[in-house]
């Protein structure tokens, strides 16, 4: 197994909406290995996006980590002399939760971790030239001016797949068409060369054709340039295609976490059983689509026990008092749920869920 | 482009025709004595020859006609009754223009180079000590009357650089020490103005996506506030540009009269009172012409600054 680039510890966030605290993230721990890709999935609001601010320091101004680390492996020890810096039996490592000024940052941001941010209609300067964009980045994690930033330009419009890339150069973003421009935002990453790419829903906003475009583009831009990504995500379907691991979160925690088969047929947690079960691929004809009851805990109080219980029509008692600790199902795979417990009452998962399973058995078999 | 430009060229002159026209109208509803200083001593019969004698006693028609005519075919503005008898209005206003063009440009320049700078550090430290320092420093300029604040400086500004209260006669012309007060008292208001927008677009600005890709990027604080903020918030912030020059041409009037600089400024209060109909049509026609190019270069540079904005389609509207 590859060393990890990234380990993420008892990670807390809190922000401060008009005098009250919102806890939105409530101890994470997350490894992420080397040249892996690993999708977080959760509904809405469990705290996908937050949790990936803060690996490039782009936490909102009213948000705050009480506890925590985030030891980033990726340089070394080039920045022994910073706060923060040590090693562990994985190598050295900084903490970034460390970095008090903004300019530390600079170290970081994009030549070592980058992110396809959310909307790619906005993301772009409107008053910038394409090629102007994208050789900022060159010139600022590579120092490229010139002939020489231009021809790179030109080749990344190409690993992007954009045709007639000289011409695309000198246009401006309101000229391409939405999918265009999603691509011009991952042309901008893949300058600044980074070791870890973080794309947050990166293919929501586009249309179905062309979402599956970009995820393979991204499949191969990850082979190509030796990428890490992290791909966050509400959709379970678009998981399978692009992640070796998936995190399921919830209400600002991880619940479960394992292969991308150990998540699709052998899921643990109830949480992840609701996902799966929503899924309208799964559905048969005609059979109304599944859909999770209530709302998320409000962040604002204290979640007692596991955060998914009021929403679990069969949740245990000890659900509500207390939060269950990791149980593991395979070196692999770790889910937080009493009912891995050996104590807990046996429990059958939904149809679904089960319909799932020997698919997946099937799978092994001609596999 | 060009045919844009042709378009829009043509369209102003409608505009300036159309102002002229109501201003000739306008000048010509005024009493008649005001024609002439000593009206009550004067003979119906004078009074009648001293009318024929600018034209005046023709139907307004036929006057408006020939006035046009003049000025298309001859460039002819008239001739100048009252102020200076007989002379030609060109020739009175030729030796002006310069100067208060003068004045003008420099006071845009000075508004541009404090105001731009002024607002783009209020939003680089938002919330910080010099935010609160321009703020301040903008609603004083908005709340005191320009009047008491020109006052003002000419009071203190010419102790301060130990130079006469009168100036700019022939022999200062060329000292720039001369022009310091004026242009700073012409400007102020712009540069208030400036700051103050270019603040508010800014800030705006910073909370866009494309601001959040460029932090993604690694570019540094500085870096996005000169080459990406800047620049987006400056769109919008053209359209005051010529609005606010006209302001200035304005402004000038009182200002010239401050410091006696013999511009056109304080000259069209002077001839309206005098009721030198051909010296007020000129004089219009000269500052509505500053508003109609002002107007044009604003339009000009916005398309020059933003890729968005294409020429064929703003052609529809102005
Ligand atoms: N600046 C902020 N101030 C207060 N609360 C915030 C702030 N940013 C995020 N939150 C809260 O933190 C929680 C997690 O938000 P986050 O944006 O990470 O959700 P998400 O999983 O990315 O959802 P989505 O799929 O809609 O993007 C939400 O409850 C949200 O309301
Ligand atoms: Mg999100």
């Amino acid at each position: 197994m590859s060393k990890n680039i990234l380990s993420v510890r008892n990670l807390h966030v809190k922000f401060v909406l008009r005098g009250r605290e919102l806890h939105a993230l409530r101890g994470i721990n997350l490894d992420v290995r080397d040249g892996e890709s690993i999708a977080i999935v959760g509904e809405s609001g469990s705290g996908k996006s937050v949790l990936n601010k803060n690996f490039i320091g782009l936490l909102d101004q009213n948000g705050f980590i009480p506890e925590g680390e985030i030891r980033y492996y990726g340089m070394g020890d080039k920045l022994r002399h910073y706060p923060g810096a040590g090693s562990d039996d994985n190598g050295s490592y900084i903490d970034l939760t460390a970095f008090k000024k903004k300019e530390d940052w600079l170290r970081i941001r994009g030549s070592e971790i980058c992110m396809i941010p959310q909307d790619p209609m906005t993301s772009l300067n409107p008053l910038k030239t394409i090629g102007w964009q994208i050789s900022e980045a060159l010139l600022l994690h590579k120092g490229m001016r010139g002939k020489m930033a231009y021809e790179e330009t030109i080749r990344i419009l190409e690993d992007v797949r954009i045709d007639d890339p000289r011409r695309r150069y000198k246009q401006y973003p309101h000229e391409l068409s939405g999918g265009m421009r999603q691509r011009v935002v991952i042309a901008i990453a893949i300058a600044c060369s980074p070791r870890i790419l973080i794309c947050d829903e990166p293919t929501t906003a586009l249309d179905v054709t062309i979402q599956a475009q970009v995820l393979s583009l991204l499949h191969d831009l990850k082979e190509r340039y030796h990428l890490t990504i992290i791909f966050i995500t509400h959709d379970l379907g678009v998981v399978a295609n692009i992640a070796d691991r998936v995190a399921v979160m919830y209400a600002g925690d991880i619940v479960e976490l394992g292969l991308v088969d150990e998540i699709f047929f052998d899921p643990r947690h109830p949480y992840t059983w609701a996902l799966l079960s929503s899924l309208p691929q799964l559905g048969m004809r005609g059979e109304e689509l599944y859909a999770i009851r209530g709302t998320p805990p409000n962040l604002f109080k204290e979640v007692q026990g596991d955060a998914f219980a009021a929403r679990n029509p069969r949740a245990l008692e000890i659900d509500k008092r207390e939060l269950p600790p990791y149980f593991e199902v395979s070196p692999t795979h770790y889910a937080r749920t009493w009912l891995l417990d050996p104590r807990a009452p046996k429990m059958d998962p939904p149809a679904v869920i089960q319909k799932l399973k020997e698919l997946g058995k099937e799978e092994t078999h001609h596999g | 482009m060009g045919s844009y430009i042709a378009k829009r060229l043509l369209r102003s002159v409608l505009t300036l025709v159309i102002i002229l026209t109501i201003v000739f109208i306008l000048v010509r509803q005024m009493p008649l004595e005001g024609y002439f200083p000593n009206f009550e001593k004067m003979t119906p019969e004078q009074i009648k020859n001293g009318l024929h004698s600018m034209g005046l006693d023709q139907p307004l028609p036929v006057q408006l006609y020939h006035f046009f005519r003049d000025l298309i075919t001859k460039g002819d503005l008239g001739t100048s009754r009252i102020y200076r008898q007989n002379v030609p209005v060109a020739e009175i206003l030729a030796p002006k223009i310069p100067v208060s063009v003068r004045l003008g440009t420099m006071s845009l320049i000075v508004s541009l180079l404090l105001g731009l700078p002024m607002g783009t550090l209020m939003a680089k430290y938002k919330g910080k000590f010099f935010d609160h320092f321009g703020t301040g420093v903008i609603v004083l300029i908005e709340a005191v009357p320009a009047a008491v604040y020109y006052l003002f400086i000419q009071f203190y500004g010419t102790e301060a650089l130990g130079i006469g209260m009168t100036m700019l006669g022939d022999k200062d012309f060329n000292n720039w020490q001369y022009w310091i007060l004026p242009v700073l008292s012409m400007s102020l208001g712009n540069i208030a103005y400036y700051a103050m927008w270019l603040r508010r677009y800014m800030v705006d600005e910073s909370t866009k996506d494309y601001v959040l890709l460029a932090r993604i990027k690694g570019a540094g604080e500085g870096r996005i506030m000169f080459r990406h903020i800047f620049r987006n918030a400056f769109v919008p912030m053209v359209q005051y540009i010529p609005t606010s020059f006209l302001n200035t041409v304005i402004g000038s009037i009182y200002i010239e009269s401050l410091y006696s600089i013999p511009g056109m400024g304080g000259l069209l209060v002077d001839v309206i009172k005098k009721q030198d109909n051909a010296m007020v049509q000129a004089i219009v026609l000269l500052f509505a012409c500053v508003g109609v190019i002002g107007l044009l270069l604003g339009d000009l540079m916005m398309v020059a600054l933003d890729p968005r904005i294409s020429l064929a389609k703003k052609g529809g509207d102005k």
